[in-house]
């Protein structure tokens, strides 16, 4: 069985044991969504003296990771994003970040796939809010080959970090010679017409709409970002500077994440006509994803439509 | 530094502290006096005659911890750190200064001795419970302390730690509550009541003590036994008076946050110590 026929949760657990053989101190805290995080029974059954079950008590899990990466353990924490963002953000800002200690905070079901558990759990604004905080790294990865690479990652630097965990089964989009570097987005396919920025959940998206798009006679330099911060700036400036215009895409609102970053560098570095896809600063609701992306126009035949229009070859 | 009592010296050095701490926080031209006031004799216990530290080590694996989760009491803990010789003790007249690094809320980024970065209530107690945690997986024989407030006990988040150390049998945290009964914004019991306290830290799982926190042998004794405890964490209310020791503050609300704006103030605030014959230790 291939890596890409697993969940990305069970990824998730299974790359946790095996830091765990690696490294005693890596330590997976949950807040009675173990099962959900794909930890339980993986990591439970493989490492007991490691999982630490704080309840439903996710202010107090990462108050307890800070006290663990104190002391030199490496602790993994994992809840809903909904919860492991918004809900601690003081907690993560003051005992986490402010403090600077060495704790991983794992946002799982990202935006649209909450799907069923609808408009309070579905966060679109976890990006944004921990793009904000000083000292903090931010890390959606797209596929298996990623997640495992980044989970390496924040196990090996010492770096206060929050990564979005997707949980079901997603289409690869690399594969096992992937290596991470938060410091670089990869190109995912290189073309000189637009520039498409994408991240975590709507890479493989995206991947779909240059395929079209290549039919249709659009070359599309595809960039994705595993990491939304740090961000690198001098790939999407260098692209930009040739295609002369971006359309980003993310499992978000379009105010303050990818395509804030986005703005942001743009403005300042090289100034570019740009277009947001993502959710438009609404809450989410109970619904399947294809009617999220047909409501705030982020699926495939939008992503498409606006590269055309951007590119000018519609 | 574990040291011999001697109660003259201790009540000495108690009152140098009262007065060092009243003339940092006025040097700053603002603080919180009360708060730190009331945890003189607690703390100077703590690291006098209790704590296995060393200065010279401030990272010492095997040391005891404190974690002061009302992180606006740091010049009482600054002032113990320079006082063990963490750091010199010419750091603090420089509380709050720009560019400082002692700032008014306890910080271990930049102060050698401290163990924990604090200042939001209510997340100390979670923190020095993965700590007590951390040091159970590592087979450590330390105990970590926690040093919370009365006012700060109104922060859910504590309860979720207390159900937390009870439910993972951390014997090796010890919590003091700084029971002054007053809050920023009046009495606890009027803010937004406490009691029954010793009954709700029952209720959650935890051995109970209670203490007079300005009496030396109750404090070390107190101390003492609830480091003794098996199988559940401790907590000990520490009955203290805010302000302790300054009687332009001493059991006043308004001893939360002094605002010392002219050398008239400065002087009232100087001159309202009961012992008041010190030098600074920084001039």
């Amino acid at each position: 069985m291939a890596l890409h026929d697993n969940e990305m949760r069970a990824v998730y657990g299974m790359t946790l044991n095996q830091l765990m053989d690696e490294n005693r101190n890596v330590v997976c805290l949950e807040a009675d969504l173990s099962k959900a995080s794909g930890t339980n029974p993986r990591v439970v059954e493989a490492h007991p003296d490691n999982f630490v079950n704080a309840g439903v008590a996710e202010a107090d899990m990462i108050g307890v990771a800070a006290g663990l990466a104190s002391e030199g353990k490496i602790p993994f924490c994992a809840s809903f994003t909904c919860f492991a963002s918004r809900r601690v953000y003081d907690q993560v800002t003051i005992s986490v970040a402010y403090a600077n200690l060495n704790v991983k905070v794992v946002g799982t079901a990202p935006g649209v796939t909450a799907g069923p558990n609808g408009g309070t759990h579905m966060s679109f604004q976890d990006l944004a809010i921990m793009r904000v905080m000083p000292n903090m790294h931010v890390y959606s990865p797209c596929d298996v080959y990623e997640l495992r690479a980044v989970l390496r990652h924040m196990a090996a630097a010492i770096q206060p970090t929050y990564m979005q965990l997707i949980r079901p089964k997603v289409p690869a989009v690399f594969d096992e010679s992937y290596t991470f570097d938060p410091e670089s987005a990869v190109r995912v396919s290189r073309g000189d017409d637009i520039t498409l920025v994408s991240t975590g959940y709507m890479t493989h998206f995206a991947r779909h709409a240059v395929e079209q798009l290549a039919g249709q006679g659009v070359s599309v330099d595809h960039l994705h970002y595993p990491s939304v911060k740090p961000f690198d700036a001098a790939t999407l400036v260098e692209s930009a500077a040739r295609t002369d215009g971006v359309v980003t895409v993310e499992n978000q609102n379009i105010l303050g994440g990818l395509g804030g970053a986005v703005c942001e560098i743009l403005s300042e570095q090289r100034p570019t006509r740009v277009k947001r896809l993502g959710v438009p600063d609404q809450f989410g609701e109970v619904a399947s994803e294809e009617y999220l992306f047909e409501k705030h126009g982020f699926g495939v035949r939008h992503i498409v439509q606006a590269c055309r229009e951007l590119a000018g070859k519609v | 530094m574990n040291q011999d009592f001697d109660r003259q010296a201790f009540d000495r050095l108690a009152a140098e502290w009262r007065y060092v701490i009243t003339d940092m926080i006025c040097r700053a031209k603002s603080g919180h006096l009360g708060g730190a006031l009331s945890l003189v004799e607690i703390v100077l216990t703590l690291y006098w005659r209790i704590m296995r530290v060393d200065p010279k080590a401030p990272k010492w694996k095997d040391r005891d911890r404190l974690v002061l989760s009302k992180g606006h009491a740091a010049p009482v803990l600054y002032v113990a750190l320079a006082y063990q010789g963490f750091f010199p003790k010419s750091w603090l007249k420089t509380l709050n200064e720009d560019g400082t690094r002692l700032p008014s809320h306890a910080d271990a980024r930049f102060v050698p001795g401290v163990d924990m970065t604090t200042g939001s209530l209510g997340q100390g107690l979670s923190c020095a419970a993965g700590a007590a945690l951390a040091a159970r997986m590592d087979d450590g024989d330390h105990t970590v302390f926690c040093i919370i407030g009365d006012g700060e006990s109104d922060e859910g988040q504590n309860w979720e730690a207390a159900m937390f150390a009870a439910h993972h049998g951390l014997d090796n945290l010890v919590a003091v509550t700084d029971y002054n009964r007053l809050q920023i914004d009046g009495f606890t019991e009027e803010v937004m009541g406490l009691e029954p306290l010793a009954d709700k830290w029952r209720a959650f799982g935890w051995q109970v003590f209670e203490m007079d926190g300005h009496d030396w042998e109750d404090i070390y004794t107190t101390i003492r036994e609830a480091q003794a405890v098996k199988g559940r964490p401790a907590m000990i209310l520490a009955h203290t008076i805010k302000g302790k020791g300054n009687l332009a503050v001493e059991g006043r609300p308004e001893s939360h946050n002094i605002k010392v704006p002219d050398a008239e103030a400065y002087a009232k605030y100087m001159g309202a110590l009961v012992e008041r014959d010190f030098e600074l230790p920084y001039c």
